[in-house]
This record gives structure tokens, sequence and C-alpha cells, in this order.
């Protein structure tokens, strides 16, 4: 899962995505409106972590024109903001902000607010997902197949936690470095290729069939039944 | 004393209203001028005419059994008088007792149409108590003294919730710039505690930010006290030797300007006092000298000066920055108002310096001024009422 932090506090933004990158997302920061706007028009992010109030263009004005894209998958919005006047925070929400967090916060609570964001494309409501037998608990970093937990590196993580949220639908290469790396990945190596084997090597190891298929020329596939 | 308040005190509610006094008051007035008027009527006619009643008959005339009194043509009219006397008597009685009961009805009647707007007022105050301070009365009709009394009180209004608005806002401000520190301080703490294999260098890193958010916070917390303290009439008042204030104030700046190789030229004129806090007259002074070096370019000169002129004594700062812009001019004495909001947090400023300076020259009945050119840079102008043209060291 993408996401991107837009706060202008740069003490604050690299510490949020510092944490956010531990949770296994590929996190991008931008310090100001216009730089969030840039990043927002090339990237398709899952989700964007925005301070109300930023130098330049505001947060608001970025929702809004974040909203006015039209893409076909907006990213989620949740608003970190110093005011906690309910007129600022109902601006934010009316101008298509899916959620609000008011500073200082706590940072286990905002890594519950970005799973639930997140939660919803997929159109559920808890932390855990499974797709055949396997088992992902994003609240507790955990998967298993059988019930036998994986070892898997945050990278691997987040590229399963991708795979199982859209399962059934064939990813390409360029989708999921999309989506679960960030910009600093270089398109021109084969990382995504390289993660995905080690993924299913792993996963194969703990169960019988191969869950993630090879669509060629396509890309990848996570199967619903195994 | 005693028992009349107590007295007083059993009575119900509504005879203790200005209505039912004014009611009371009216129909008396009313009442005994009625009263005095039929009296001195009713005694000016006993007076005036001779009135007996019917007396024992002076003469009794028999005339085939039958019999009649005989009286003089002159007791007879007397007679009449005398009737005519009792009859004023008694109707006077009675439209006396009329006018006392219709004058009361009509007094409470007239009381309370008099009285209705002190009602809209007092509603409209106690309102106000309960829910806001943006009702106004706007009491209709004609320029009296009920009319004066409420626009007043609308007035003392407008002004109290233009005070109380400025304190929400303030204490709005103040949060939001406390709340970002926090912030970073919150999170750099959970995200290096939540991380089991953080490197020293980590650690170091996150503590390092968490002490420039501190830094940051102390500066800040120090600079709002000092203006919630201004705001409190409590600025010393007394006599200060302006030029030695702010020779005492720039001498902290000399190490700091000469690190950023920018020149602090002085120019102090000795002798001119003024009435007031010396403490906050050189936080004036340090505030405006902490902007100019915080943002002159290096190699620059900044010159500081004071003098007098007239009855007012003026302290200058020009310095050879950026400048500002004439859009930027009106706001820089705003509280929490940068010019560049990222740089300036990242220099240390809080944003409150300038409001600081106008606040307690305001204090002082004096003013400050701003000239400023993009490019060719600022100076800052405080004007002082002055007390007098040299220091001998007495006190008033």
């Amino acid at each position: 899962m993408r996401v991107l932090v837009v706060e202008d506090e740069a003490d604050l933004a690299d510490a949020v995505a510092r944490g956010l990158r531990r949770e296994g997302y590929a996190v991008d920061v931008a310090y100001d409106g216009d730089e969030a706007l840039d990043k927002a028009a090339v990237n398709a992010y899952d989700l964007v972590c925005l301070d109300l109030n930023l130098p330049g263009i505001d947060g608001i004005e970025v929702v809004r024109r974040i909203r006015a894209n039209g893409d076909a998958e907006p990213p989620r919005v949740l608003m970190l903001t110093a005011r906690d006047r309910t007129a600022d925070r109902v601006i934010g929400l009316d101008e298509g902000a899916d959620d609000y967090l008011v500073k200082p916060f706590d940072f286990d609570e905002l890594k519950a607010r970005v799973r639930a964001l997140l939660r919803r494309d997929a159109g559920r409501s808890g932390a855990l997902l499974q797709v055949g037998d396997i088992e992902l608990d994003s609240a507790r970093h955990e998967a298993r197949r059988v019930g036998q937990p994986l070892a898997l590196t945050p990278k691997e993580f987040a590229l399963l936690h991708y795979f199982m949220s859209r399962a059934g639908q064939v990813l390409s290469q360029e989708d999921l470095l999309e989506h679960v790396w960030d910009e600093h990945a270089d398109p021109f190596t084969n990382t995504v290729r390289v993660t995905v084997m080690t993924l299913r090597r792993k996963l194969a190891d703990a169960g019988e069939r191969q869950p993630i298929e090879t669509v060629v020329g396509r890309g990848y596939r996570l199967r619903e039944e195994p | 004393m005693n028992t009349l308040e107590r007295l007083w005190d059993r009575l119900p509610e509504w005879t203790r209203s200005i209505r039912f006094r004014y009611t009371l008051l009216y129909s008396a007035v009313l009442f005994g001028l009625a009263a005095v008027v039929l009296a001195a009527i009713y005694l000016i006619l006993l007076m005036a005419l001779r009135a007996t009643p019917v007396s024992s008959g002076r003469g009794t005339f028999c005339m085939h059994g039958d019999c009649i009194t005989v009286i003089t043509f002159r007791e007879a009219e007397r007679l009449v008088n005398s009737e005519i006397l009792g009859k004023l008597r008694y109707y006077s009685l009675g439209a006396l007792g009329v006018l006392f009961v219709s004058s009361l009805g009509v007094g409470w009647v007239v009381a309370g149409r008099v009285l209705a707007p002190v009602g809209r007022i007092t509603s409209v105050a106690r309102d106000i108590q309960a829910t806001d301070m943006s009702r106004r009365i706007q009491l209709p009709g004609p320029e009296d003294e009920l009319k004066q009394l409420a626009d007043t009180f609308d007035a003392m209004l407008a002004r109290l919730d233009a005070a109380f608005d400025a304190q929400r806002q303030f204490v709005a401000d103040a949060s939001h710039e406390l709340r970002n520190p926090l912030a970073i301080i919150r999170t750099n703490v959970d995200v290096a505690l939540a991380d089991p294999d953080a490197s020293p260098d980590d650690l170091r890193q996150a503590i390092a930010v968490v002490k420039r958010a501190g830094d940051r916070m102390t500066l800040l917390v120090d600079d709002l006290l000092a203006l919630a303290r201004r705001q409190e009439p409590t600025l010393e008042h007394e006599p200060v030797d302006l030029g030695a204030a702010v020779a005492e104030a720039s001498d902290d700046f000399m190490v700091p300007a000469e690190t950023r190789d920018i020149v602090l030229d002085r120019a102090i004129a000795p002798g001119v006092a003024v009435t007031g806090d010396r403490e906050a007259l050189k936080r004036v002074v340090a505030n405006l000298l902490d902007n100019a070096v915080r943002l002159a370019p290096a190699g620059s000169r900044i010159r500081l000066a004071t003098g007098s002129e007239g009855n007012r004594a003026w302290i200058a700062v020009a310095d050879e920055g950026p400048g500002i812009s004439p859009d930027d001019q009106a706001h820089v004495f705003d509280r929490f108002w940068r010019a560049d909001k990222a740089r300036a947090r990242a220099d240390g400023g809080t944003g409150l310096g300038l409001a600081i300076v106008r606040q307690i020259v305001e204090g002082h009945g004096g003013e400050v001024r701003l000239h400023s050119k993009v490019g060719v840079g600022s100076s800052f102008v405080v004007w002082l009422p002055i007390t007098r043209p040299a220091i001998d060291g007495g006190q008033r």
C-alpha cells in the first residue's frame, strides 16, 4: 500500500514516514502543498496523510484538487490537524477527507486509522484478511498459511497484503511497483520480480500449492481458491 | 427597621417590582390631588353658603285640622344649601373611590408599557449569559432614555464580544502552535520506542529532534506568557533612561551579530527619559534586534539608534534584510504571522516577537511604525511619549 505524507514540519513528516515504512507501507513525503499535488499527480497513492495547515497551497485545497482529479481509485485522505475546532474538521471532511486525527496523536492510533482507511478499499471490516488458506493480520503484522506463521520481510508482507486485498485480480509489475514500493524504488531493476519470487517461495514452503500464479505477459494473480 | 424588612420580605414577589411601586405612586398622587381639589371645593362652598339642616319648626300653622310647619324663606334657603352640600359630599366620596380603583388599573397598564423595554433588555442580557455574545438588544423606538440605555448596552456587548473573540483566537492560535512541537515529540518518541532494532544513531537522532521541538516550545511558552502578562495592566511605571536600557538590551546581540558577520551600529542619544517598564522596553529592543539578526544576510549592517523629537522619544532598528512586501506589512504585528512559515520555524522564531513589541509599545502610550522595501531592508521605529528632557534622578 502506498502512502503520501504531507506535512510542513519536517521532523514530524519524517517520523511518520519512518513509522509507516516499518509497517510495510511504501511512503513518500511532501513538505508543502505544491509538492504534494505534484506527487499525487504522478503516483497512484492509496492513502494521503495530510496536514491541513501548509505553507502555500493549504491542506483543504490539496484535498479538493486530489478529489477533482477524478481518478478511478482516488486515495483515501487522513487529515492531520493541530486545530481542534469542530469547524475546521467539518470543512476538511466536507471537502473529501475520509478521517481526521488531531495533533499530537498516538502513533498507534495513526497506524490503526491508516489500516482502517485502507480496509475500506477491500470492503472489509476487520484487520484480518483471509484468502484460501492464507491469513493476514495487518494490525499484528502477522501472516499465516494453514495456521503456520510465515517469516516475511516488511516488503514481502506489504506485497502479500496488496495481493490479498486484490485477490483474483491480475496485477502487473507496474501496479505492484506503484502501490508497494515508494518513489525511491528504481523501476529499471527487477526488485518486484525478486520480491515476488521470495514471497512465493515462502508461501510454497508452508502449503501445498503455489497460490500466486504468473499470468504470462500480464503479471501475477493470487488465486482465490487454493 | 428590622421588622420593616421582614415585612417587606413577606410580601409576594410581584409587589417588589418597580411596576407595582410606580402604580402605587401614580394612584396615590392622582388620588391625593383629586381629594385635595374636591375638599377645597367643598370647603369653599361650605364657607360661602350658609347651610343649616331643618331645625325644629319655628311655628305651626293649622287650618281645618291640617298643620304645616312654617319656616321663613331664609330658613328654606339654608335647608336647600344643606341638602346640596350633603349630596356633594356623598358623590365626591363616591367619585374618589372610583378614581382610586381606576387609577390603580391605569397606573398598572401605563407602568407596564413604560417598563416593557426594560423587560426586553433584561431578557436579552439573561439569554446572553446562557448562549453567546453575538446577540444585541436593538431596541426599536424613539431616541429616549431607555433606547440610550439599550444602545449603550449593545455597544458594551460589541466590545466584550470583540475582546472574547480576540481571546478565543489567541487560545486557538496558541494551542495550534503548541500542538505541532508536541506532535513532533510524541511521534518521534512513539516511533523510536516501537522499533526494537533501533540503532544508537537512530535514537540519538530522535533525541535531537525531541530536543529541537522542546527548545521551540520553551521559547514559545516564554513568549506566550510575556504576551499574556502584558495584557494585564501590570506594566511598571518608573522613569527609565531609554539610552541606557537600549544599550543594555543590544549588548546581548553583539556576539550573535558578529558570528553571523553582521555589523551592529549603535547611535544612542543620552539623556532621554520615558516613563514605563524598563524590562519591557528592553524586550522591545531585543525582539526587534533578534528579528534583524536572524533575517539579515551575512555581511550586512544593522543600525540601532535612539533620540527624541519634541515630546516624543524614538528607537529605530534598520536592517538590510530581505524587506517586507506592502501586502505583508499590515500583518507583521499579528500573532503567529510569519513571512515564510517553513523557514521562520526552522530559524527558531515563534511568530510572537513583533506582536509583543506592539503590545508593550502601545501599553506605554506609544506606537511602532514599519518602513520597508523589498530587497532594500526594513526599519522599525518605536515612538514613545517622553517625560522629561533629562534624568535628574528624582522621582515624581
